[in-house]
């Protein structure tokens, strides 16, 4: 089912926390909504679901004006960060509450709901825990058994607000994979929320960057990453070095004239450059401008910070590459750009 | 767990006094001391007392006991006593269930008053609470006699009036356990629940009301301890009829008043044994249902 968000507002107090937003969601994609806190990408999942409401604006699921159904008429499956689970309930009840509210016409019998139920223990792989109760369950297992509960209702949409924020990095990755495949079988349209730009860059089919209340690009992973649209995308979707610099004749320089950085054409006069650290080349050179200021090792890769007259960049490659080029703390060498974004001064 | 125990226990360094077995392993300084203080004070302030008074109804001997508590006048006392105050708790437990759901959930003008006024059965004198509760009900006061008027019905100095003035004193106690709770709920819970198509009213029944049961039978049962041991309140508007409206509590007076000493005393351990099994079946049906979902 599609999802149509136009000019989505809602303002809390004197914060603005949605302007005028627009937003399509496919059928059967798997969309992340990214940002920062406070860049209002849970309101918006909240209006999604009908938890929150919206100043102004229209929402169609299905191409159904549905902003004045409540939660329960529009039929979202909900995910949330802290699970939500009914502590009282065991994973049983809770995966089956879902289908024993439902009005006594459309209530499935009671060996049918337990068929349903053990069929989704199944499929979240948590079949032999369906008596324990969830102070009983890790935090991995809770969240599935929330997955499983959200996707009971047969819901036409499954909603996730951020919903491995609360996991270990471990089962946080594992948990990612295994959704992304979840969807890969069942195709349900869904939509993420994530403050992870590598969770969303791994596992969605595209991505909406987010800001302020505003969005700043929706695109593919690839494109959103290689062909950022602002210098707020590029600094949120990765490690960046940003100098302040001035663009003349299609050449960026900075200040103390240390560094100057192909631009293209059409930005002229103050303006930001940045650079990701993979796209810093070193090579040592006794003579050269830079100083290797630290070194720091992180499994296969290492980060080089230099000290670029006065500049501080950082550098990224991998181990091997480092001891090839033999650059130890303290060695001088120069430094080139393989590649650079400039945007405007705003 | 039990492994874990055994082998502690088997510790050459361990000691082998009482003390180590009965403790596990633990980071917390100062088992021996707060355990040693805790039941020094309970002695003292607690069992010392009651076992004085198990002492004294025991010089009755048991047959004397019995004949002294199984008096029709005690019997009709014990069952005013016990129903009476059962029957508040209830009402205190479904009213202040109410007043504690305004209080967490809703803002409005003067929320704080009404906060600070729950309290305030705490702190008045309960012979005051006694008096005002009585002259108010009386059947010239201004709510006895309308009710007198409308529905001939007859309060003060009637069990009727009892059930009023142990309500009055009971409220507090349901109010202030549940409030903290339901305080305390997480709102995604009732928002899981509205997303998964539950109506309000479902979302009360099967997620709200089950987290909260064991906070309110708390208070149920500390508003009913509370009901069983009142006198100053009630002796004023129960009217005191020997069979009809007479207390435990005050029977125990009046058979002071007699120097029958050993006699007060067995009601008084008559009146502990009761509440002492009430208040453990509250606590082992509480206990029961926090197993189900601890943490």
């Amino acid at each position: 089912m599609a999802i149509q968000v136009s000019g989505i507002t809602k303002q809390f107090g004197s914060f603005r926390a949605l302007d005028a937003v627009d937003l399509e969601v496919r059928s059967g994609e798997l969309l992340a909504l990214l940002g920062p806190s406070g860049s209002g990408k849970t309101t918006l999942l909240r209006i999604m679901a009908g938890l929150e409401f919206a100043d102004s604006g229209s929402l169609l699921l299905n191409g159904e004006e549905a902003l004045s159904l409540t939660p329960r008429e529009r039929q979202v499956g909900f995910v949330f960060q802290h699970y939500a689970l009914f502590r009282h309930m065991t994973v049983f009840e809770n995966v089956a509450f879902g289908m024993k509210v439902r009005p006594r016409g459309q209530r499935p019998t009671s060996s049918e709901i337990k068929r349903r139920v053990m069929e989704l223990l199944e499929l979240v792989q948590l079949a032999h825990f369906a008596d324990r109760y969830p102070a009983q369950l890790s935090g991995g297992q809770r969240q599935r058994v929330a997955l499983a509960r959200a996707l009971a209702i047969e819901p036409k949409v499954l909603l996730l607000d951020e919903p491995f924020g609360a996991l270990d990095a471990k089962v946080r990755k594992e948990l990612r994979r295994w959704l992304r495949k979840l969807h890969e079988d069942i195709h349900i349209t869904s939509v993420f929320v994530t403050h992870d730009q590598e969770e969303a860059l791994e596992l969605a089919d595209r991505v909406v960057v987010m800001s302020q209340g505003r969005i700043e690009q929706v695109g593919s992973p690839a494109e959103v990453y290689d062909r950022p649209a602002s210098a707020f995308v590029y600094e949120f979707l990765g490690q960046v070095n940003r100098f302040d610099c001035v663009v003349a004749d299609g050449v960026a320089r900075t200040a103390n004239g240390a560094l100057s950085i192909p631009a293209d054409g059409t930005v002229r006069g103050p303006a930001i450059a940045y650079v990701r650290p993979h796209d810093l080349g070193l090579s040592p050179s006794a003579g050269g401008p830079g100083r290797v200021s630290g070194i720091h090792v992180v499994g296969p890769d290492a980060r080089i910070e230099i000290d670029l007259a006065g500049l501080p960049l950082e550098a990224e490659m991998d181990r091997e590459r480092l001891s090839a080029l033999g650059l130890r703390l303290g060695d001088q060498c120069t430094v080139h750009i393989d590649r650079a974004r400039v945007f405007p001064q705003p | 767990m039990v492994a874990a125990t055994t082998s502690d226990a088997v510790l050459p360094n361990s000691g082998g006094t009482v003390l180590s077995v009965l403790r596990k392993p633990s980071v917390l300084p100062g088992f021996g001391l707060t355990l040693g203080f805790t039941l020094t004070y309970l002695s003292l302030i607690v069992l010392l007392p009651l076992a004085a008074l198990a002492l004294k109804a025991a010089g009755l001997g048991w047959s004397g006991f019995w004949d002294a508590v199984l008096t029709p006048r005690v019997l009709a006392a014990f069952k005013v006593s016990f129903g009476l105050s059962l029957a508040a708790a209830a009402i205190n437990a479904v009213f202040g269930f109410i007043v504690a759901w305004v209080l967490v959930r809703y803002r409005f003008p003067g929320d704080r008053i009404v906060d600070a006024l729950v309290d305030l059965p705490f702190a008045l004198p309960t012979a005051v609470a006694g008096i005002a509760l009585s002259a108010l009900y009386a059947p010239n006061g201004w709510i006895g006699s309308l009710l007198m008027e409308w529905f001939g019905l007859r309060v003060a100095f009637t069990p009727l009036g009892i059930a009023i003035a142990l309500t009055f004193i009971g409220l507090p106690f349901v109010v202030r356990t549940v409030q903290p709770i339901l305080q305390d709920l997480p709102p995604e819970e009732e928002e899981a629940a509205a997303a998964l198509g539950a109506t309000r009213w479902q979302s009360f029944r099967r997620v709200v009301f089950p987290a909260l049961l064991p906070a309110l039978l708390t208070g149920f049962a500390l508003a009913f301890a509370r009901g069983v041991g009142e006198y100053g309140s009630v002796i004023f508007i129960a009217g005191n009829i020997p069979g009809l409206s007479e207390i435990l509590p005050l029977l125990i007076v009046i058979k002071l008043e007699q120097y029958d000493y050993a006699g007060a005393a067995a009601v008084g351990v008559l009146m502990l044994m009761a509440s002492f099994a009430l208040l453990l079946a509250l606590n082992l049906l509480q206990a029961w249902m926090r197993s189900r979902h601890a943490r």
